[in-house]
């Protein structure tokens, strides 16, 4: 399990990281965090030549708001985004609500957002959320930067539009009004495993009614999902009182959300111990479950919104 | 290629090919065996060390990429006259280690959280989510979380 | 000076501990193996000379590289966990005979059996550069159809070996039951219950180091049975045992699984000897999740029969059990489960038949409870289904059918003799701790509210063996008294986390009535203790414990005879207390052992001590929440009553039972190997794909004892350690069914992962139509 050999490089700006990738035709890997790349290399599916390790390029570590946009520099850890308050409004607590669920402190304090869309691993919170969120990947390469929508990215199980030579500077998120409520709810067998099935939801009302419905499918195909068609079904649908119980009504909209997504949206692949059916059932009761949490996210938002506008 | 280590505040000068991961180095070129590989891939933890105040996976990490930084391993917490730390003590009286293989890591990923905030003793759920960090196989790790809010209760009292 | 809670605690939390892979040898090789990754099928070719051109290899081997490598010794005619399948028990077969013709190769020769069996080994400066060598090994494997289930390799479609069946043993305990039994019960139930093969997973992989010395060879090895290796190791070298050392530095954990002389350790012995170099082998998780000995695997069905008043009349099982691709030590084995099927009821008749089949699974092998889980499992699932049947509550139904205590000794169906029990203070203990009733009373409150997940209460009565089988329950060691005061005691067990050099000592200055600190443990060493067992089959409180203790009235009695002689009085005047001979008749004549080591010479005593084999009980009770819809298992408590008899040390059994409930927990919920069609095992992303409990996984845990001192050793002390891995497992699967209330409780086989449990909540529940 030791990793096979590879030369390294350490470059200090991007320039330099974009020139160090598209040394000729060598198979190079960008080391952010290394949590998903070394763990790659120790299972012995990756096996670069050349290793260029960002982590001394200051100009990544960055994260910040500007005209709406959150934009989250290659070196930005897991661990940035525990505190709700990390980031403005929704969009904090939604990534807070994600991050506890991946791996557990150590693996934070290394891993980063934009390193988890790099790998773009099926069973990854973050690509989900970028998916849901239209996010932007920025790029570096060798012809210049470019911008690519989440949505585009992602191609696959590890597979992206990236090409080789590229470097990932940044993801650029649009930040969440207050009027949007957000849930994530990740389904798994234990705490040391990836996600069966996880899904993350922003809901936005005005006046208690869906304006705006985005839905993240995590695990539910060969790569991250946006749920389009159970997000359009809520559309004009009442945010409605809470429930009790965890067994929402067949009929309630997010029960009926959740099934289409597991029906029109997702395609999920067969595991071990999550089967087809299996799967698209759970991948129902996680969506609905998560909409519940976003609803009763939003009617607290809204309540505190009242509040202050009394 | 030629790295500085400061290990437990000792200098080590090295040559490392890159690919050698941290847990390696620190074993085989420093001789400091106290941090154990029990899985290298990232899940067990029994390789935590503190890389500049920060619980990290050494397994998960390479030397070169800590060029400069000061590392911390489980040799490196007893007091200067050798004296165990407080969480040493309290791995011991709760018995919260039997094979004795994960508790290195167990160690670094509580000390470098009770260091990072001596008021860790106030929050169960902080303490809840550092033992859930690390796999143990002999203990049933509830005498873990004791020991570790032993300890920080102990930190509590002592912090202003 | 710091007062620690153990011995081993002072080096195990500083970073001082010595584990296999921190002892430096200058000059040491690593080995790797280059290991197959299909799981049956015939080697065709191995290529390991573009490895020997790898900077830093210093050299790669194929079997046929290696003509006279010698097989890996298997165990099946000496002393182990299970000594030899005895005759009376077996129709036509006999240990050696199943091994015969099925050798287990060091290197694969011609056929590869299971998936990662070793084709090729590359030993290297380090194990990086090793594992660059091994990296440019080629060989073709002409893949066979592989088999991982019993089931299916029992139909001898594709023998393992040629011209031999896949069945290597058959066996049963107790006599065949009438038909009219079953025809004339009140109540039959039947049940299916698969044991999947579990992965023991200590947190320190395997691991051997071998220095040679002019005609001599040191091993290090993380093992719980040092003469064994030692005996095996030099049987495979044909060397005498005297020029073979086994030392057992600090060891990360065995659960049962580090007693063998494995196929890895065989050629890195021989490579040593070959080389005239040390060289170690430190397996690497990957490979251990591959090649790491299995525990459990088997298929059982069964029968049991009651009357309308819910008493047994008879149980029968039937195990078809996968014993991996070669015959080794867990041929045997299913038949502990077959000589402990009556667990601890009455029941008059009691039949258990075993079929131990070869697959191409890795060999299995004892895990934590070792045979013992798998009978309890099997038999308290069923007494569930029968509570069920008859609608009687379960805690009713076993306390009709405990054992009482005013029967033991009791012989049992299945040939085995209960030493002691107080089965019925187990169980009504469990059930006051756990507050039965008020969870009974919370469990009909759920029923009647839609929103409410269900809940559910399960039970698992228990009674195992510990000490080993006879003729393997013994021990050797002594004790020897110092000049300077100290009495270091010797003895042929191995610590891989209990504790040894903390309790026996302890033990010793109890018996002696001398300080603790004067007490020292030497144990796991070959060259410091000539014979002995080790530590297996929870045998080293019951067995050395009691060895210990003996060697203690050794020397108290040797002590006496010198001061007699001395003072030339009679013995019986001369009395031993806190550490010191005295003259009864005489107050002025008193001496403390150092003086009198000092004025009549070393004083040093040895022996082999036998005991009786012992059988701890007790009762485990598991209150389990179950949402249907994901079909996620919440554990919301687990009590866990054990009686391991006189317990010598309160907290390290208290330990060792707690973390082994969490285990029991990991069998029953989490752990499993699934297997592709080629016979790999699915766990390509290693420990998150074999999921052990992490902390998130343990509910809250209350351990109980209650003491029923054992009749066979002089301790009273029975086995400690186990009870988890055997308790545990029924008391939570009877609670998931009992949550679902199923109609057919088989639908739940372990581990009860989140797809096995939905399948089961929307199955047809009691009393509906099917």
């Amino acid at each position: 399990m030791k990793p096979a050999a590879f030369d390294y490089v350490a470059p200090r700006t991007v320039a330099e990281a974009v020139d160090a990738l598209g040394t000729g035709g060598r198979r190079a890997q960008v080391l952010a965090g290394g949590q998903s790349l070394i763990l790659e290399m120790r299972l012995e599916r990756i096996r670069p030549d050349l290793v260029v390790d960002i982590n001394r390029i200051p100009a990544l570590d960055e994260l910040r708001v500007r005209d709406g946009t959150l934009r989250v520099g290659a070196l930005v850890r897991h661990r940035a985004f525990e505190s709700a308050h990390a980031v403005p409004g929704p969009l904090g607590a939604l990534f807070a609500r994600a991050v506890g669920n991946i791996a557990h402190p150590p693996i934070r304090a290394r891993g980063t957002m934009v390193g988890s869309v790099a790998w773009a691993h099926p069973a990854s919170e973050w690509c989900a959320i970028a998916v849901a969120l239209d996010a932007d990947v920025e790029m570096a390469g060798p012809r210049g930067a470019r911008n690519l929508a989440a949505g585009d990215f992602f191609q696959g199980p590890l597979k992206t539009a990236g090409q080789p030579g590229e470097l990932i500077t940044s993801v650029r998120y649009p930040l969440l009004g207050d009027d949007t409520g957000v849930g994530f709810v990740e389904h798994r067998r234990t705490h040391f495993c990836f996600a069966q099935v996880a899904a993350a939801a922003a809901l936005t009302a005005r006046g208690g009614v869906i304006s705006e419905a985005r839905i993240g499918l995590v695990n539910c195909a060969d790569r991250p999902l946006r749920a389009h068609a159970a997000e359009a079904a809520l559309t004009g649908v009442e945010i409605g009182p809470p429930l009790d119980g965890y067994r929402l009504p067949e009929n309630h909209p997010f029960a009926r959300a959740g099934r289409i997504a597991a029906e029109r949206d997702a395609a999920p692949v067969a595991e071990p111990y999550a089967d087809l059916e299996y799967r698209g059932h759970a991948i129902a009761v996680v969506v609905a479950r998560t909409l519940c949490q976003a609803a009763s996210d939003q009617r607290s938002r809204a309540r505190a919104l009242e509040g202050e506008s009394r | 290629m030629k790295i500085t280590l400061t290990v437990n505040g000792e200098e080590f000068p090295l040559d490392v090919e890159p690919r050698r991961v941290l847990a390696d180095v620190l074993r085989e070129d420093c001789r400091l065996t106290g941090t154990h590989l029990g899985c290298e891939h990232g899940v067990c933890g029994a390789c935590g060390v503190l890389v500049d105040g920060e619980a990290v996976r050494s397994c998960l990490i390479l030397a070169v990429q800590c060029d400069g930084s000061s590392v911390r391993t489980v040799e490196g917490l007893a007091g200067p006259d050798g004296e165990p730390s407080a969480l040493q003590r309290a791995f011991s009286a709760e018995h919260a280690l039997q094979c004795g293989f994960c508790t290195p890591g167990f160690l670094m990923v509580a000390t470098g959280a009770l260091e990072a905030d001596p008021t860790l003793g106030d929050d169960p759920d902080r303490i809840e989510d550092l033992v859930r960090s690390n796999l143990c196989r002999c203990t049933g790790y509830e005498p873990i979380r004791r020991a570790i809010t032993r300890a920080a209760q102990e930190a509590r009292q002592l912090a202003p | 000076m710091h007062q620690w809670g153990r011995r081993e605690d002072q080096r195990l939390t500083m970073g001082k501990g010595r584990f296999v892979a921190d002892i430096e040898v200058p000059g040491c090789l690593d080995a790797v193996f280059v290991r197959s990754k299909t799981g049956h099928g015939t080697l065709r070719s191995v290529d390991c000379a573009p490895a020997r051109a790898v900077p830093g290899v210093v050299g790669a081997w194929a079997a046929a590289d290696l003509m006279d490598m010698p097989a890996c010794a298997h165990s099946a005619s000496v002393l182990q966990d299970l000594p030899p399948v005895p005759h009376s028990v077996l129709a036509r077969l006999s240990s050696d005979e199943a091994v015969a013709g099925r050798e287990w190769p060091a290197l694969v020769k011609e056929r590869v059996r299971y998936a990662g069996e070793a084709v090729a080994v590359v030993v290297g400066e380090d194990r990086y550069l090793a594992e660059d060598g091994a990296a440019e090994v080629t060989f073709e494997v002409e893949p066979l159809p592989a088999m991982v289930r019993p089931s299916d390799a029992a139909r001898d479609s594709f023998p393992l070996f040629d011209g031999l069946s896949n069945v290597a043993l058959t066996g049963e305990a107790g006599q065949p039951i009438d038909d009219s039994v079953w025809r004339d019960a009140a109540a039959v139930v039947e049940g299916r219950y698969r044991q999947s093969l579990l992965l023991p997973t200590p947190m320190e992989c395997r691991a051997i180091l071998v220095a040679p010395d002019a005609d001599r060879l040191t091993v290090w090895a993380g093992h719980q049975a040092p003469h064994r290796l030692r005996r095996e190791l030099a049987a495979s070298l044909g060397w005498p045992e005297d020029r073979v050392r086994v030392v057992v530095p600090d060891t990360g954990g065995a659960f049962g699984s580090k007693s063998a002389t494995f196929p890895e350790y065989v050629v890195v012995a021989y490579l040593a000897v070959k080389l005239r170099r040390p060289v170690r082998w430190i397996e690497d998780r990957l490979e251990s999740m591959m090649v790491a000995t299995r525990g459990r695997g088997q298929d059982q069905r069964v029968r049991l029969a009651a009357d309308a008043d819910g008493r047994l009349l008879a149980y029968e099982l039937t195990i078809e059990a996968d014993v991996g691709a070669y015959p080794h030590l867990g041929v045997g084995l299913p038949m502990q489960t077959a000589w402990m099927a009556t667990g601890p009821y009455a029941t008059p008749k009691v039949h258990a038949t075993v079929r131990s089949v070869l697959t191409n699974t890795m060999v299995t092998y004892p895990y934590r409870g070792a045979g013992r889980p798998e009978a309890a499992i099997a038999l308290e699932r069923s007494m569930d289904t029968m509570a069920r049947r008859l609608s009687m509550d379960p805690a009713e139904l076993r306390r009709r059918n405990l054992i009482p205590p005013e029967s033991f000794p009791y012989e049992t169906p299945t040939g085995r003799r209960y030493d002691s029990g107080n089965y019925a203070g187990a169980l009504e203990l469990a059930l006051r701790t756990v507050d039965y009733d008020g969870w009974r009373a919370e469990q009909a409150r759920r029923g009647k509210d839609p929103g409410a997940m269900p809940l559910g209460i399960g039970l698992s009565c228990y009674v195992e063996r510990s000490g080993g089988e006879p003729g393997g329950l013994f021990e050797f060691g002594g004790l020897e008294a110092g000049e300077d005061g100290s009495i270091t005691a010797r003895c042929g067990a191995a610590s891989s986390g209990q504790g040894h050099e903390t309790v026996f000592p302890a033990l010793v200055a109890r018996t002696l009535g001398v300080a603790q600190w004067r007490v020292r443990l030497i144990e796991g060493d070959t060259g410091e203790q000539p014979e002995g067992l080790g530590s297996f089959a929870s045998r080293t409180a019951q067995v050395v414990g009691a060895l210990l203790w003996h060697a203690c009235q050794l020397l108290i009695d040797e002590a006496r005879r010198r001061a007699a002689r001395m003072w030339g009085v009679p013995v019986e005047r001369v009395e031993w207390s806190d550490g010191t001979v005295r003259d009864a008749h005489d107050r002025s004549a008193v001496l403390d052992l150092s003086h009198l080591v000092k004025a009549t010479g070393p004083l040093k005593v040895d022996d082999r001590f036998e005991t009786g084999m012992a059988f701890p009980f007790g009762t485990h009770v598991a209150v389990a929440e179950v949402d249907p819809e994901l079909g996620t298992v919440h554990l919301l408590r687990l009590v866990a009553v054990d009686d391991c008899g006189v317990v010598l040390d309160p907290e390290i059994v208290h330990g060792q039972a707690f973390g082994s409930c969490v285990q029991g927990i990991g069998q029953a919920l989490y752990e499993g190997i699934p297997y592709g069609d080629d016979g790999v095992p699915l766990l390509g992303n290693g420990l998150l794909d074999y999921l052990l409990p992490t902390f998130s996984e343990v509910p809250p845990i209350e351990v109980r004892h209650t003491r029923t001192p054992s009749p066979g050793s002089p301790l009273g002390a029975k086995g400690a350690g186990e009870s988890g891995c055997i308790g545990t497992p029924a008391a939570v699967v009877n609670a998931v069914i009992d949550a679902l209330q199923v109609a057919d409780p088989d639908l739940l086989q372990m581990p009860l992962t989140p797809d096995v449990v939905w399948r089961a909540a929307r199955a047809p529940k009691r009393g509906e139509p099917r």
